[in-house]
């Protein structure tokens, strides 16, 4: 997988645009004002708070992993497997009697473990498609081997707060989705760590040359992206009171989705934790509002497609008519 | 001969000898195993597999990816089934592994000249894809009628079958491309070094389009004959496709830095991940074991190959050959 055609990036950080997130904004703008003008039920507080909903968990996976994205390793395929190991580890645990605590923090190790593996791999100079290619099949594996592909109950209620209690009229996980972005946010442009991510992904050997270590960001990335995989079964297993391992199918498509539609640089360097909960938002609304005008499931799909082809064919204009500038 | 072994890179041996130790281990294991019928299944598997490998593995050659094999895959096996009580077995097939030739080439086309990066652009048609392929079947699984026309893709020649052969037949005429034509010889030059193929002059457009188009045609036909062959072609059908596809081609050594491999290693590749799946599931082994040992050779692949790239590796392999020439230079003189 080659850089792409004009070269290498200069040395100095990529020139901050407004162009690519004036874009991702008006692409949601244009959509609600598509919706409304279409279709009244669209544009309502009731169907906002189930766009964004349906939005929550794709965009807590998909903004823990937009580091890996910025950090220049493209994208993890393993967050479904991660996310459904994730879900049925937490329904055994608390069947098994555990506290909700122990087995959420059980959970968290669990997945940590996989990420820092997928990290350490990848800063060994795995290509990372492939490595989290392979380690989502062993995981997907292993786990239906253990559990004989079959559904783990939780076998109690204790945790079933965490998926369907609503604060302030909110679910739980929209609360995760808000605060998550947030915090990712602020890590991102705010903290040394940040700052480290995003030069690595611009520019790996001036970011070595400068004393930062590529291989630690890779493995912290990583270790990120799986604790939102491990946050999205949890509560999904929460909700229902059972971990399924076909629970969690194409989540990783759907995230990598965001990402792409956030406006997320494949080549690293370039995104935002904000921009990518925008993508994701983006299309559960283009979903919600193909759902409400009636469009089959397929023709669904063929237009997420199309929204992806078009907004990282016009991201790429803009960026490679940047770099000629 | 010497000459030529010297130039076979080590890790070739290392293949090889997998490729022969799985084999004799599943061989003993399972007197089935070697039987002629257990060897026209792995071959019936070698079949559609070693298209999607070469589909597969070919972009990788050229230093893209595309992530969209399975999608077109399903819309093809679709298209196939649905006309080929129409217009015949030879006619469906190839109706269908030319729209796929098409459909590679425009993708390729777009991807050389938007200079994306060919694996956002093909994550975007690998779903765009898939909902045609709802669209189009109605989001039912297509059937045929007509099973004689499936019987006639699976029915046993020896230990081969049509599909089999066919695919063989593929597997040559694309590696004589490989190697024997300028053409050919393009999709390693910008695959290994893409700057230093465009300043040696090779356009990048050609090659770029033949990959994907070739691409594109054999994840066709893969759809196709599979969809054909078992009589029906589901919209949700070669979901994993890319898991077996991308490992049978790694371990067949496509290198993932570009401009590395070979269709026969690509065939030896897909032929070890066949012996490793139909020897476990002639054990019994469900469908998730064959997954997690698919994942487990391609974590071992990923491993030979970090380990044989890494700088401490590559330098004693270095001094070993130039030892091994000096001394082969010394016998001769």
């Amino acid at each position: 997988m080659n850089e792409r055609g004009t070269g290498r990036r200069s040395a100095e950080a990529p020139a901050r645009s407004v162009i690519v997130p004036v874009a991702v904004v008006g692409a949601l703008v244009v959509l609600g004002v598509v919706g409304w003008l279409t279709t009244p039920e669209f544009i309502t507080y009731r169907n906002f708070q189930s766009i964004v909903r349906a939005a929550a968990l794709i965009g807590i996976v998909a903004v823990t992993m937009t580091l890996i994205t910025i950090a220049g390793s493209f994208f993890s395929l393993s967050v479904s497997q991660t996310a459904a190991m994730s879900a049925i580890s937490f329904a055994a645990f608390l069947s098994w009697g555990f506290p909700v605590w122990v087995a959420a923090l059980a959970v968290i190790l669990l997945a940590a473990a996989v990420g820092f593996v997928q990290g350490g791999a990848v800063a060994l100079g795995g290509n990372p498609i492939v490595v989290t290619l392979a380690v989502g099949a062993v995981i997907f594996g292993m786990v239906a081997w253990l559990t004989d592909n079959k559904t783990v109950r939780t076998g109690t209620d204790a945790a079933e707060w965490i998926g369907t209690s609503r604060p302030l009229e909110i679910p739980t996980q929209t609360w995760a989705f808000i605060v998550i972005t947030v915090a990712t946010g602020i890590v991102l442009t705010r903290t040394k760590f940040g700052r480290e991510v995003t030069l690595v992904g611009a520019n790996r050997s001036a970011a070595t040359t400068a004393g930062l270590r590529p291989g630690r960001v890779a493995v912290y990335v990583f270790l990120v992206s799986s604790l939102g995989a491990a946050l999205a079964g949890i509560f999904t297993a929460a909700q229902f009171s059972q971990g399924r391992l076909d629970h969690f199918d194409g989540v990783d498509i759907d995230a990598i989705a965001a990402i792409l539609v956030g406006g997320a640089a494949i080549q690293g360097g370039e995104g935002s934790a904000i921009r990518t909960a925008i993508g994701a938002v983006f299309i559960a609304a283009l979903q919600n509002l193909m759902v409400l005008r009636g469009f089959s499931f397929g023709v669904r799909v063929f237009f997420v497609g199309l929204a992806i082809l078009v907004s990282v064919s016009a991201f790429t204009l803009i960026r490679n008519r940047r770099r000629l500038a | 001969m010497r000459r030529l072994a010297a130039r076979v890179e080590t890790t070739v041996w290392a293949r090889l000898a997998l490729f022969v130790v799985v084999f004799v281990v599943f061989a003993i294991s399972d007197r089935r195993f070697a039987g002629p019928n257990n060897i026209f299944t792995i071959f019936e598997g070698f079949a559609w597999l070693g298209l999607a490998a070469l589909a597969v593995g070919l972009t990788i050659i050229a230093g893209e990816l595309d992530l969209s094999v399975g999608s077109v895959a399903a819309v093809s096996g679709i298209v196939a089934v649905s006309i080929v009580e129409d217009i015949g077995l030879v006619g469906a097939v190839v109706v269908a592994a030319l729209l796929g030739l098409a459909y590679g080439a425009v993708q390729g086309y777009l991807i050389h000249r938007l200079k994306i990066h060919s694996l956002v652009f093909t994550l975007g048609t690998l779903i765009g894809l898939r909902g045609l392929a709802f669209m189009i079947s109605g989001e039912n699984t297509v059937v045929m009628k007509n099973l004689d026309i499936a019987d006639v893709v699976r029915q046993q020649l020896w230990i081969f079958s049509p599909f089999s052969l066919v695919t063989i037949l593929v597997f040559a005429l694309v590696g004589l491309f490989l190697v024997y034509t300028r053409y050919g010889r393009e999709i390693f030059a910008i695959g290994g070094g893409r700057q230093e193929a465009a300043a040696a002059g090779v356009p990048l457009v050609r090659p770029l389009v033949l990959t994907f188009a070739l691409s594109g045609s054999m994840a066709a036909l893969a759809g196709a004959l599979t969809s054909i062959k078992s009589g029906s072609a589901g919209p949700a059908a070669f979901e994993q496709l890319l898991l077996p596809a991308a490992t049978a081609a790694l371990i067949g050594g496509v290198s993932l830095l570009g401009g590395k491999g070979s269709v026969i290693g690509i065939a030896i590749g897909t032929l070890t991940l066949r012996f490793i799946t139909s020897g476990l599931s002639l054990g019994g082994s469900p469908f998730y074991v064959l997954t997690l040992a698919t994942g487990a050779v391609l974590i071992a692949g990923v491993v030979l190959e970090l380990v044989v790239e890494r700088p401490v590796v590559k330098a004693a392999l270095r001094r070993r050959r130039a030892r091994r020439r000096a001394q082969a230079g010394a016998r001769a003189g």
